[in-house]
């Protein structure tokens, strides 16, 4: 599964950036993924659960902040959701556009305990 | 209570740091790695064994063949000619820079010209991880339908080089060339489309170009 190796691989750079500043506990981590990133939230935290037993996130809670897929149209100049217009611009028409944000797949940021 | 420490950082970013080490370690050896994708079924092992047998007298060929489970198409291409060894990916749909430079360290490239990565059958995950390879080809075969630029954008905006397979079949197949190369190249203006049969052996020459060109412009580097 697509999310399986996402979720490993996030997993992974979460601890070794536990690990490098010397942190010992996580409350909550916050991924940041876009609309535009094939990433299907729902199916992301199925696979982070199951990935993270035995690591020191196995009690830690995930969220995700999902940003929209905007673009900015190539005919009309304006900005619209990709997602929700099918990938056509509402103002125009045009299918032209240049993708302004939504293909994120960050590690936005950690909680931990004071 | 809680601190908040920020962090924004793709989870790509570990990947791409092990992938841009590989790949000046492997520039400075001279290996001209090239990561091969394609769906299950394009004909990239069938490719290869024609792309060895163009080229095993002009340039010493490495394959390392990933798969989720078996050796099939290790002993395969050891059969036409060129050394080859199995990676198993365990379950995992792609290769990582990670597991690139074990098949790498497995296959030992120091008398290798163009080491061949086969990648994981599969349009969506190999294109997100950078496998440390100096170039990136797909396979699209005929029969998967010219549709597939639109469908997996990723795939064709990471390649530098696509090959379109099974031309042979055209005649029975409603895949257009020219849609295919439109929408291809309005993913990516700078892709080169090759159209082979690898069963006929048509085009092959102008693949084999290709590498050639590429591998000395990598070695010469």
């Amino acid at each position: 599964m697509h999310e399986m190796s996402l979720a490993i691989q996030a997993i992974r750079s979460v601890l070794d950036f536990a690990d490098e500043n010397g942190i010992d506990a996580i409350d909550t981590v916050v991924l940041e993924i876009g609309e535009l990133s094939l990433v299907v939230p729902e199916y992301m935290e199925e696979a982070w659960n199951a990935a993270c037993r035995s690591t020191m996130l196995e009690r830690a809670r995930l969220r995700i902040d999902v940003t929209p897929g905007n673009g900015l149209c190539q005919g009309c100049g304006k900005v619209y959701n990709i997602v929700e217009n099918r990938g056509t611009c509402p103002y125009c028409g045009s299918r032209e556009k240049e993708i302004l944000c939504g293909r994120e797949f960050n590690i936005k940021e950690l909680l931990v305990p004071e | 209570m809680l601190r908040t420490i920020e962090i924004k950082q793709s989870i790509f970013a570990d990947n791409d740091r092990d992938a841009d080490a590989l790949r000046s370690e492997l520039r400075e050896k001279g290996v001209f790695l090239l990561n091969l994708m394609s769906s299950p079924g394009s004909g990239k092992t069938t490719t290869l064994v024609k792309t060895i047998a163009a080229l095993q007298n002009e340039l010493r060929i490495g394959v390392i063949e990933a798969d989720i489970d078996s050796d099939v198409d290790a002993h395969t291409v050891q059969r036409a000619g060129a050394k080859a060894i199995q990676l198993h990916t365990g379950g995992m749909c792609h290769l990582t820079a990670d597991m690139t430079r074990q098949g790498v360290e497995a296959l030992g490239v120091e008398d290798v010209d163009l080491a061949i990565l086969e990648n994981v059958g599969n349009l969506v995950c190999p294109a997100e991880f950078d496998t440390g390879a100096a170039k990136n080809a797909m396979i699209l075969s005929v029969p998967e339908g010219h549709d597939k630029p639109l469908k997996y954008p990723l795939m064709f905006e990471v390649c530098d080089v696509m090959l379109i397979n099974k031309i042979d079949v055209l005649p029975y197949f409603d895949f257009d060339l020219d849609k295919v190369r439109e929408y291809a190249l309005k993913r990516n203006p700078k892709l080169e489309l090759i159209p082979i049969s690898a069963k006929t052996g048509e085009g092959i020459d102008k693949w084999c170009d290709w590498l050639r060109r590429e591998v000395r412009a990598w070695q010469n580097r």
